[in-house]
């Protein structure tokens, strides 16, 4: 198929209306420096830099010292993986000296109502099926009680005091056990709210999405009767995966002097947790409060409110502020995890080596209960799936499935690292199938600019067609990125049993949730002609706070140092949906440009009066504006005191603006591995790790690059390491870092990013997202690699050298 | 119980419990630069100088560093003066999220007061014990090279607000706590 066989008859062509205007109007208010870009697109010091190698950046737990009377909190987890308490004796760790606290499920302070722990927007596509504390338990590590006490030590001492009595049921831990006849069920339906589609509690279903375009079926009938056709079937495994977030999850909840309910908390989704805490302790949202301070990254871990509602109902019981900080096992099994997944790809090709059919089929373990699970289930295959976006017949089905084994959610990438392990590891051995170069033929059937991507609405087929792709640097992704790994000058080692080669798989990602997002941002002038920034953007780490200050001032022409960025709080900030789905940059940001914008008109009108020329001559630039015409300028200062002291009108510079958008542009990327395998051994050393990414704009190329190379190392983690175990009773054998085995310093591989730059009309300067597409591909293109180099296929992750020689030994 | 130690290159008392560590010590009172991320000496974040030598505070009994010379992060310079470890991070772009940071920084103090030219395999090594799940190590390497030179460079050992460094102490046998990788 062409590109030029459009499938989209609606949309196809110019932009419509209303968003050529906006391309239009951005372009030429873009631009107030005449061509270049004064601070976004450029490196600048991030914000908190100095704050955080000072050792002054505050995170929740160092806001301990500033409450008074804080009492320190501990959580009692269960010790089965699958049963009901039948009695729980806190008599015991009641009495002991220092303890302010002790709930259980049955404590008035304790919401009983279902929730998910999901922050999603409202209602969750995720099912309502936790309680705050449970008797029924369905994973080592549910919670059971809690205790809040004058100091960690003797909160943990007491919950080691609360005797548990068990009934306990047989428990399933993979996905097939428990869609199996006569496997123990999890979850009661009745007790669920806001099911999800697809459900099947009888058999352990959470969810089940399916969707095709085309008919597959008959690709498949009409290639078994054809020998111009080959099919390729494959299989791919993927483990849990663990966030490793540096912070770990941490609150510190009280009633405050208004009997409002105030939590500052390391939560990437504050608005929601809002949200959920006041539907959980049925009060109206407004009486609650969420600060985010410092966070120590989230990596979607975050995205989920697992230990605030616990903290609230302890400090409602012990009637004072209480801090809840997860211990590092708890991390490992009591938060949320990356969900293990097993997928089968199958497809139809022609001798030329045009795609003509693939089928993808998803089963994921959502462990015991089901946030995120139809959702991050789906991605598996939607976020991969847009490569191909001109085969003709594609089919996606995906199962989300409860076990008694810790519970999965988001995780940056969210499914499509285990999709992009399928697809691409699929996609090499269709090339080899047909003798093809792996980057040919997938630059035979690969997406661009201009081109619809229909495939990534293949769960919505009722929508119309997807979003049309108006900037893609995928191409020179590729070509960049073979040149750094040097893809046709590898050297072959000298020994005989070793075998070096270069491995490829090509990702893709969204910028925020199309149709689902909300970024709302306010920033007013100081009379010094500095600005203060609110927006709900919550900067996790990466730099957001950063490139929000880099967008306004570009617009202001100010320099980035001038606004001051607020962190978020619910009481302050504007609403924002949160740090998820590479939403912030793109969605927030052009909330940002358009407050800024609005803030810009205002100034200028002040502008006007003092330089007596028209608004509409001026511009803003090097914190001054100036009158294009004359060349006389005033500076932002002289604006902000002659708008607040100023003897005519006297009026404060504020402007606001909401975003919200139907698009969501992929940034695309290209991930090179360079590998030598022995063929002895198995053993296999990466000498480079290179990803290419097509990111729009890059706001704050240093920033872009750090984030590169960040989820490239987790995507080298999930390849090579990491991964979680259990023993028979579902009991977790990893927990703690040394288990865990996360790299380190001395066994990182080099790791190469490559900025590719387009310009995507839709964003704010042409940006578009970069936090989560290199999550994507180290996977893939490692297993292609070592395929290339020796000629075996580790298909289920982690890669590690008794695999390979396993696989070299059977070949 | 009261412990007596040089903390910053200043007298201090601090009132610990007999079983707190080290890090319970110093964030008790108001030292809040190191954090706690396991509570196991695995990743690092809590690394303090204890005698010049990196130290996972959080497995480190705080008794046993009655009378030691204590450094975190909170010693090195200020905002406005950082200390040239410090601003070799934050030029190198460094840190994202930041939690493992101080205890970097203080690592990187350690080896370079042990080590001032250390080469590349040096520098991943002495920093294997601290992780990092945000930058991918790539700008911390850079930065702790960078740091390097700049302190070659510097005749004075820092622009560190004016504290003085702290004497290693010299002592026959093994200095009390000492490295617990």
């Amino acid at each position: 198929m062409s590109r030029t066989d459009d499938p989209d008859d609606g949309r196809a062509g110019e932009l419509p209306p209303d968003e050529a205007e906006r391309d239009a109007g951005a372009d030429a208010a873009d631009d107030p420096a005449g061509g270049e870009y004064a601070t976004v697109a450029s490196r600048e010091e991030k914000v908190d830099a100095r704050s955080i190698v000072t050792g002054d950046a505050r995170y929740t737990a160092d806001y301990a010292g500033t409450v008074p009377d804080l009492a320190e909190a501990a959580v009692l987890r269960s010790a089965v993986a699958h049963g009901v308490v039948t009695e729980i004796d806190t008599s015991r760790a009641a009495e002991m000296d220092g303890v302010y606290a002790v709930i259980t499920p049955d404590s008035p302070s304790v919401p009983d109502r279902p929730y998910t722990s999901a922050g999603q927007s409202y209602p969750e596509p995720s099912p309502w099926d936790l309680h705050v504390l449970r008797r029924r338990v369905r994973y080592v590590g549910d919670p059971i009680a809690a205790v809040a006490a004058e100091d960690t030590a003797t909160a943990r001492a007491a919950v080691r005091r609360i005797d548990v009595t068990y009934e306990e049921f047989d428990a399933v831990f993979s996905p097939e056990a428990a869609m199996a006849d006569g496997a123990p069920r999890l979850h009661d339906a009745d007790e669920v709210e806001n099911v999800q589609p697809g459900a099947d509690y009888e058999r352990n279903v959470e969810a089940r999405v399916a969707g095709e375009i085309g008919d597959v079926d008959a690709a498949f009938e009409a290639a078994a009767a054809r020998p111009d056709r080959t099919v390729v079937e494959t299989e791919w495994e993927t483990p849990h995966q663990s966030h490793c977030v540096p912070e770990p999850h941490t609150t510190i909840a009280r009633r405050d002097e208004d009997d409002r309910y105030h939590l500052v908390t390391s939560t990437q989704v504050p608005w929601h947790v809002r949200r959920q805490l006041a539907h959980l302790f049925d009060v109206p949202v407004r009486d609650v409060r969420v600060t985010k301070p410092r966070i120590g990254a989230g990596f979607g871990g975050k995205q989920s409110m697992v230990i605030e509602p616990i903290a609230l109902a302890l400090a409602l019981a012990a009637d004072r502020p209480v801090k809840l900080e997860a211990t590092r096992t708890e991390e490992f099994h009591a938060m949320r995890l990356r969900r293990p997944s097993r997928v089968t790809v199958r497809s139809v090709v022609t001798d030329e080596g045009d795609l003509e059919a693939l089928d993808v089929s998803v089963v994921t373990n959502s462990g015991a209960y089901g946030p995120h699970g139809m959702t991050a289930s789906g991605a598996v295959g939607k976020k991969p799936l847009p490569l191909y976006t001109h085969t003709p017949n594609v089919r996606l089905e995906a199962t989300a499935v409860h076990t008694n084994l810790p519970v999965a959610g988001a995780m940056r990438g969210y499914g499509a690292p285990q999709g992009h392990f399928a697809i691409e590891g699929h996609m090499d051995e269709v090339a080899r199938e047909l003798g093809l170069d792996p980057i040919e033929f997938r630059s035979r059937n690969l997406i661009g600019e201009g081109d619809l991507d229909v495939a990534s609405k293949i769960l919505d087929p009722g929508e119309g067609h997807g979003r049309r792709i108006r900037s893609c640097g995928l191409d020179e992704c590729i070509d960049r990125g073979k040149d750094a790994i040097g893809w046709n000058d590898v050297d072959q080692p000298e020994e005989d049993h070793l075998h070096r080669a270069c491995g490829v798989a090509l990702a893709m990602q969204g910028s925020g949730i199309p149709g689902d997002e909300l970024g709302a941002a306010h920033i007013r002038m100081n009379e010094d002609g500095s600005f203060v920034l609110q927006t709900g953007a919550v900067d996790i780490g990466p730099g957001a706070d950063t490139a929000m200050a880099q967008i306004a001032a570009e617009v202001l022409g100010a320099r980035p140092a001038d606004i001051v960025v607020q962190p978020s709080d619910t009481d302050v900030s504007p609403f924002d949906y949160g740090a998820y789905a590479s939403s912030t940059t793109y969605v927030t940001g052009q909330a940002v440009k358009k407050a800024a914008e609005d803030a810009r008109e205002q100034l200028f009108g002040v502008a006007a009066r003092l330089l007596d020329e028209p608004a509409d001559a001026l511009t803003a630039r090097g914190g001054a504006v100036r009158s294009e015409r004359t060349g006389e300028s005033v500076s932002l200062e002289a604006i902000g005191y002659e708008s607040i002291y100023g003897d005519d009108v006297r009026a404060q510079v504020m402007g606001q603006a909401s975003h919200s958008t139907d698009e969501s542009p992929p940034p695309f990327g290209a991930q090179f591995v360079d590998v030598t395998v022995d063929e002895r051994t198995g053993e296999f050393e990466i000498h480079d790790l290179v990803f290419a990414v097509d990111c729009g704009v890059a706001i704050n190329p240093d920033l872009a690059a750090g984030q590169v190379t960040g989820a490239m190392h987790m995507s080298y983690e999930l390849a090579v390491g990491g991964g979680l175990s259990f023993d028979d009773e579902g009991a977790p054998e990893v927990c703690g870092f040394r288990d865990y085995g996360m790299p380190r310093t001395d066994d990182q591989p080099p790791l190469t990013p490559i900025l590719v730059e387009t310009h995507e009309p839709t964003g704010p300067f042409g940006a578009k997202s970069v936090a989560e597409v290199p999550t994507n591909a180290v996977p893939p293109a490692l297993s292609n690699a070592i395929r290339r180099a020796v000629g075996v296929r580790v298909s289920d992750l982690p890669i590690t050298p008794e695999k390979v020689n396993a696989a070299l030994d059977t070949q | 119980m009261e412990l007596e130690l040089t903390l910053n290159g200043d007298d201090a008392t601090l009132t610990v419990a007999r079983s707190a560590s080290l890090l319970d010590a110093l964030r008790r009172a108001g030292y809040t630069g190191a954090k706690r991320g396991c509570d196991t000496g695995d990743c690092g974040f809590c690394t303090v100088l204890v005698d010049g030598d990196p130290v996972k505070s959080c497995v480190q009994p705080a008794v046993r560093t009655d009378g030691a010379a204590v450094e975190t992060v909170e010693g090195l310079g200020s905002q406005d003066d950082l200390h040239p470890i410090q601003a070799a991070f934050v030029d190198n772009a460094a840190l994202q999220c930041g939690f493992c940071i101080p205890g970097m920084i203080m690592r990187t103090k350690g080896l370079l007061d042990a080590n001032p030219d250390p080469d590349e395999g040096e520098i991943r090594e002495s920093l294997s014990g601290n992780l990092c799940r945000c930058t991918g190590y790539e700008r911390i390497l850079d930065a702790v090279d960078d740091a390097a030179g700049r302190l070659a460079r510097t005749d004075d050992v820092a622009a560190d607000g004016g504290r003085p460094v702290p004497e290693r102490r010299s002592c026959a046998g093994p200095a009390p706590g000492g490295e617990q990788e």
